[in-house]
């Protein structure tokens, strides 16, 4: 099969020895939204850096559409739309200049291109300023030029490295829309991020990566399933005797009860319908319950379990 | 399209965004307006002869060469890293060698044009003051030493474009080398007693020897032997080397630097 992303082995080792990658493998199907979750120094940019040849890796192979990209050609990257870090800006420019220039590089044709730039702007909000210098754009209208240009000719494969970096919650938005967009016109989109929420949004499957080996890779729906209620949080009306918290430990499926004041914490085996069967034996037993709260864990605490929580988890 | 095809292609798309940000960034104005108002100046005490009109205003055509060069040259490569618009520039399908190539041609260019526009005002400034007849031949000479000296400090300053990381310093490094380092060799081997014809501001001389003149920049004399460029076919492939040697070593570097 081929893969519209794929690496084997990929190894980036930069000076005095600070290994970036360490044998990143990656398969990425076409048409899915994929995140690539990691804290800070993870690797993220590294791995976008080299699917887009501006640097080279230490060893192992690095494929866009079944094409080696560690080879000399760049033909490869005319279906690949990239945003990486925070690019400089060619601030003397507008952005129809900026865009023209690049259209031209991507080779649109001069009628298709007018067209496709007023489009593209009006589709990152953009197009009240097409003729202002970019010099005077705030960061985020910097950032959503920089995806317009990364999106002008119509890619088959985005990469996208921190999206919504520097923008306010209604660009954060916005992208996340766009990003939706693109799917449903069938483009594979490589979405890197250390923002949990924004990845949990758009995409289809996660690879959790951390001091350069992936940690975990898994579809958004097996994630969310692992995310399920394991346990429920059970409030009283009076604090339990040791004699009922027991009776409860009893409850088939319960594996744990732990007692907080009134409150019980209950870890058990089993879905939504061993939920709704302790709920009834909790209240046969005529315990005057408050309130029954399944506990769902967080991405946030998904994330915290692979890699640890001491760097840079938002 | 061949690869080829498609080189000239990138480099001729590359040359001409190049030269637009030039235009755009008001440099290539601000040196135009020194290549007019300079040549101007002369006429406040205008020469008996238009030979030492011609002569005493290109006395300022070296320095014009290596400011033009430092402002167009001078972040060519340097300028992307640093301002990290490589990001957006270099993941695309064109090869960093064609835009590399693109952006010399431009700075190139921008040298040529600042350059042409001198020697027009200074021709016309001969004609209305002695006469079309008048037009000293050695002044196509001097032209034609200054085109090939503009490739040089191009390249120069391209090549230290690539070498440092920061663009004043390769401005800087890059105007200082050709303005005073590589003079300062010149005498230093004419103090030797030897001639310096392999230091290419020795040969840029020509550009006011072939009128009788020593130009700021690309001064030899003082010294206590004085040696004099001769117009010719060595002096010239001394300047053409140059330029080809430091624009393939700067290319080359560019091309290995990674966008870390």
């Amino acid at each position: 099969m081929e893969y519209a992303i794929q690496t084997k082995k990929l190894v980036k080792r930069y000076g005095r020895g600070f290994t970036a990658l360490d044998g990143i493998s990656l398969n990425i199907k076409r048409g899915e939204v994929v995140g690539y979750l990691g804290p800070n120094g993870a690797g993220k940019t590294t791995t976008i850096k080299i699917l887009t040849k501006l640097i080279k890796p230490t060893a192992g192979r690095a494929y866009i559409n079944g094409v080696d990209v560690t080879r000399p050609s760049k033909e490869v990257l005319s279906k690949v739309g990239s945003l990486i870090e925070v690019p400089g800006i060619y601030e003397y420019l507008t952005p129809i200049e900026m865009l023209t220039y690049f259209g031209r590089v991507y080779r649109i044709d001069k009628k298709v291109l007018d067209r496709r730039i007023k489009k593209t702007l009006s589709l990152v909000k953009l197009s009240d300023c097409e003729h202002k210098k970019i010099g005077s754009f705030s960061t985020g209208m910097q950032r959503r030029l920089a995806i317009a240009k990364a999106i002008l000719h119509r890619p088959e494969i985005l990469l996208l490295d921190e999206p919504v970096l520097g923008l306010d919650p209604r660009g954060i938005k916005d992208v996340r829309e766009m990003i939706q967009h693109f799917q449903s016109e069938g483009m594979t989109v490589f979405l890197s991020s250390h923002l949990l929420g924004e990845v949990a949004e758009v995409c289809n499957s996660v690879i959790f990566i951390d001091k350069g080996k992936v940690v975990e890779s898994a579809d958004m729906k097996d994630i969310t399933a692992r995310l399920e209620t394991k346990a429920i949080s059970v409030e009283f009306s009076r604090p339990l005797s040791k004699e009922e918290v027991a009776r409860i430990q009893a409850v088939k499926s319960v594996s744990n009860a732990e007692v907080s004041d009134n409150t019980l914490l209950i870890s058990f085996e089993g879905g939504l319908h061993t939920s709704y069967q302790i709920l009834r034996d909790l209240t046969g037993m005529d315990l005057e319950i408050v309130s029954y709260n399944p506990e769902r864990m967080g991405f946030e605490d998904y994330y915290l379990s692979l890699v640890g929580n001491e760097r840079g988890v938002k | 399209m061949t690869s080829l095809s498609s080189d000239l292609y990138y480099i001729s798309l590359s040359l001409r965004f190049e030269f637009t940000k030039h235009l755009k960034r008001r440099r290539l104005l601000i040196v135009g307006a020194l290549a007019i108002i300079v040549p101007l100046l002369f006429l406040i005490r205008a020469a008996d002869t238009a030979d030492q009109f011609a002569s005493n205003s290109m006395m300022f055509m070296s320095f014009l060469i290596i400011i033009s060069a430092a402002m167009f040259a001078g972040d060519a490569i340097s300028g992307d890293f640093e301002k990290k618009t490589g990001l957006l520039l270099f993941p695309t399908p064109q090869r960093r060698v064609s835009i590399f190539a693109g952006k010399y041609l431009a700075a190139l260019a921008a040298t040529l044009l600042v350059v042409s526009i001198y020697y027009t005002i200074v021709t016309v400034e001969i004609i209305g003051l002695f006469g079309v007849g008048d037009i000293p031949a050695e002044l196509a000479k001097s032209y034609l030493i200054a085109v090939l000296y503009s490739c040089s400090a191009v390249s120069i300053i391209y090549f230290f474009s690539s070498v440092f990381k920061k663009t004043t310093m390769s401005t800087l490094i890059g105007f200082f080398f050709l303005l005073m380092i590589l003079p300062i060799l010149s005498m230093i081997m004419m103090q030797l007693n030897v001639e310096p014809w392999f230091i290419v501001t020795y040969p840029a001389g020509l550009i006011t020897d072939v009128l009788g003149a020593t130009s700021i920049g690309a001064s030899h004399r003082g010294a206590i032997n004085t040696f004099q460029p001769t117009f010719g076919v060595g002096m010239i492939a001394v300047i053409v080397v140059y330029a080809i040697v430091f624009f393939l070593a700067g290319t080359w570097i560019a091309n290995r630097k990674n966008m870390e």
